[in-house]
């Protein structure tokens, strides 16, 4: 697994064994998503109505750039107008409905499967507001630089997004709190800087990495954490990116979950020094093993009460 | 920013179960496996290979990316594993309960919580459980791993006979919230009875019994193999007798007076399965017989499946009893809790009760008697106690635990980590008092 899925696939399965269960259950999930994101599931009144909500620390921010006209668009008809207490968005779905439909011909079933799936999306589309306020932005044929959006996504790390006449720059900063993640984070970084120099990934949007120092773009914000475990990596699309509404979608996805596909190369690649390490004990030992003396001539030692022994040989460490 | 649930995890031989605490049931339940491209299959120790700039000749170009290859992210965990086994080399990283393959475990982790969970470690604490008499280095290396590679908040490692006492508090059955009691837990590979004092398990009184879900099924195939007229497809063999077990398997009080009712009214106890083949999708009537309550009686009377292991289970839980401390022996029996898949058959709480009743009234008429009747011995009460969340008890039990307040003042930090190593993996806080 390279990539992580834009979709919650957590969020997906739960949801597609209510669609698909014969058997009406009173259901209590929570569940949680990258980025502090919390689901709560449930059945409060009746158990063939299901209710979603999510719980998003930066909903305001993201309210502010649309994200209340993208969930119409997206899921209009399962809105409710009254959100969960302690969430931000409610959904509400009518078991019996799908029911009825899924028994009727094996496409009702796809569609429910298509469903789930798209309600798995909602974190990302929830996400994708600033992105899409900024590609409008673009469209217009901005004579000056737009407005900079400023996204807290977690709680000391943030997005910046910012239009601009030929191109839109996405900025992240991103946190590490261990100094040896701070030097993967900087290797993987600088490899995707060389990476770009591949024929085949030519097209791909320039990647800028920097170690404490802020952008110039976003240089000027107040309140920038100035410390050695800060990263700002900073990427400009063009409009080949985004010009097209698939491949749009598909940078909106990708992008968004950046700071996560960051995190989890480094604990990926974490996991692979540590498995060369235990591959290197192992030869190690091996090595070690051949210098232990022969003992199997050793004579039976006998203690003072008469009964007798054989002196253990040199055990070898428990290797883990 | 309020605390995110944590995230229990339960890594055991056949499945692994997780979720996140707070909830009554694990989000995923998938068999512990990982397909790898590795070559090396059948139990050679696949040694990753070395990066290529790191051996000699290494070519000129300059980044790392062409030098090395992606294998190691290259696999695939559960489900996912099972149906790629014709391009990948599957191995089960847990072998008997305890962790044998630390590069696979590592990987599985990585993507049950990147892919299947989908939470960024860093931001939640971790609750994993451990067998009976895990060797404390395991543990070291698993709070090695979480600690180091995933940087985890915090973690507690609990032992699976535990929860799955904390998990029976749910059941009407058990009247006062106590960690003693003694454990069965009948899973897929193996069945443990572990008896557990105050929370401390009872090590050198634990006892395996080499019957568990797998035997049964191979046990109902067997049968079904004898008496069927119509001959099922030996590729769905093993699939049609699992679901029979799980369907119609029950446990009756008597096997003799069982047959007798079987063969009189035939048709209210014969039962018929449909299914279809699944290759060439015609449907196939299988009839369902005295497997029905001769699966789970395995327990009773091993000998039927077994010939070197012969003692049914209720004597395995009375002898575990029997061998533990004096003192904690009518807390053990009062409180006997079932735990795994293997244990959901109908009544069968009720059998293993009266079984140890029996047993256990024996043995006290016989001291009366010897006695000469001057002495009277309090009635010892025999409670065996099933309950709804019996199948993923360790888990519900695990969620419970991590939803505590307590959860956040046991468990181990990072902070404590980085201060004294993985050795505090090796210390349970929740013994303080007793030190």
């Amino acid at each position: 697994m390279i990539l992580l899925e834009p979709n919650s696939y957590i969020l997906e399965e739960s949801l597609l064994q209510r669609f698909n269960s014969e058997k009406k259950e009173a259901v209590d999930i929570k569940l949680v998503d990258f980025d502090g994101v919390t689901y709560h599931l449930s059945t409060p009144t009746s158990r063939s109505e299901l209710v979603l909500s999510m719980a998003v620390p930066c909903f305001s921010e993201l309210v502010a750039h649309g994200a209340q006209d993208i969930l119409n668009r997206e899921y209009g008809a399962h809105l409710l107008p009254e959100t969960e207490q302690g969430y931000h968005v409610s959904m509400k779905f009518d078991l019996e409905k799908t029911d009825q439909d899924t028994a009727l011909s094996h496409a009702a079933v796809l569609s429910s499967a298509a469903l789930a799936k798209h309600v798995s999306l909602l974190k990302r589309n929830v996400f994708a507001a600033p992105f899409e306020k900024a590609f409008k932005e673009w469209e217009t044929e901005l004579e000056q630089p737009g407005t900079l959006m400023t996204v807290h996504y977690r709680e000391e790390e943030a997005i910046y997004i910012r239009a601009s006449e030929d191109r839109v720059t996405v900025i992240f900063s991103t946190l590490f709190n261990e100094e040896m993640d701070r030097i993967f984070g900087k290797v993987f970084l600088q490899e995707f800087v060389d990476a770009r120099r591949l024929p085949s990934i030519q097209n791909a949007p320039q990647v800028l990495y920097s170690n404490r120092e802020p952008p110039l773009e976003i240089r000027h914000l107040p309140n920038l954490k100035d410390d050695e475990s800060v990263g700002y990596v900073t990427f400009v699309l063009f409009p080949r990116h985004f010009e097209h509404p698939e491949v749009r979608g598909k940078t909106i996805s990708d992008i968004q979950l950046f700071r996560d596909y960051l995190h989890y190369h480094i604990k990926c690649s974490k996991a692979y020094m540590h498995s060369r390490m235990r591959a290197r004990v192992q030869d190690f030992l091996k090595v070690l093993n051949r210098a232990k003396p022969d003992r199997t001539g050793t004579a039976e030692k006998k203690l003072a009460s008469g009964r007798s022994f054989r002196p253990n040989p040199i055990s070898s460490r428990p290797t883990v | 920013m309020s605390r995110l649930a944590p995230v229990v995890i339960d890594n055991g031989t056949g499945y692994t179960k997780m979720g996140f605490a707070g909830n009554t049931n694990p989000q995923f339940v998938i068999p512990t496996v990982i397909a790898t491209r590795d070559s090396g299959a059948g139990g050679a120790p696949n040694v990753p290979k070395k990066p290529a700039f790191l051996s000699a000749g290494a070519s000129a170009s300059s980044h790392l990316a062409s030098k090395r290859g992606i294998e190691d992210l290259d696999f695939y965990i559960g489900d996912e594993a099972l149906s790629h086994t014709k391009t990948y080399a599957h191995s089960y990283p847990i072998r008997h309960g305890t962790i044998e393959n630390w590069d696979h475990m590592e990987r599985y982790w990585e993507q049950s919580i990147f892919k299947y969970l989908r939470c960024e470690p860093e931001d939640h604490y971790f609750l994993l459980t451990e067998p009976p008499l895990n060797p404390p280095e395991n543990r070291e290396a698993t709070a090695e791993i979480f600690f180091e590679s995933f940087n985890i908040q915090g973690m507690y490692i609990a032992v699976q006979a535990v929860l799955a006492l904390a998990a029976s508090w749910t059941s009407g059955k058990s009247t006062d919230q106590t960690l003693t009691g003694t454990v069965i837990d009948a899973g897929d590979g193996v069945t443990h009875v572990i008896p557990v004092a105050e929370g401390y398990v009872i090590g050198s009184s634990i006892r395996h019994i080499p019957i568990a879900g797998r035997d049964i099924t191979a046990f109902v195939q067997q049968l079904l193999r004898d008496h069927q007229e119509i001959a099922i497809p030996p590729e769905d063999s093993l699939d049609i007798a699992r679901r029979i077990k799980e369907q119609y398997s029950y446990v009756c009080p008597d096997i003799v007076k069982e047959f007798k009712k079987f063969d009189q009214e035939p048709h209210k106890y014969f039962k018929q399965f449909d299914t279809v083949n699944s290759i060439t999708q015609k449907p196939y009537t299988v009839d369902v017989g005295f497997e029905r309550f001769l699966a789970p009686e395995i327990f009773f009377n091993p000998e039927i499946v077994s010939s070197d292991f012969l003692t049914p289970l209720p004597e395995v839980v009375d002898q575990v009893i029997q061998t533990s401390p004096i003192d904690t022996r009518r807390g053990l029996y009062r409180n006997i809790v079932l735990s795994g898949g293997s244990t959901m058959f109908k009544d069968f709480g009720k059998r293993l009760q009266r079984d140890i009743k029996h047993i256990v009234d024996g043995r006290v008429h016989q001291s009366e008697d010897l006695s000469g009747g001057h002495l009277k011995a309090k009635p010892i009460d025999v409670n065996v106690i099933a309950h709804k969340k019996q199948r993923h008890a360790v888990w519900f039990g695990g969620s419970l635990m991590a939803c505590t307040d307590q959860f956040y003042s046991i468990s181990h930090t990072k902070a404590e980590y980085e201060e004294y190593g993985p050795s505090i993996a090796r210390h349970n806080r929740v013994f303080n008092s007793l030190a």
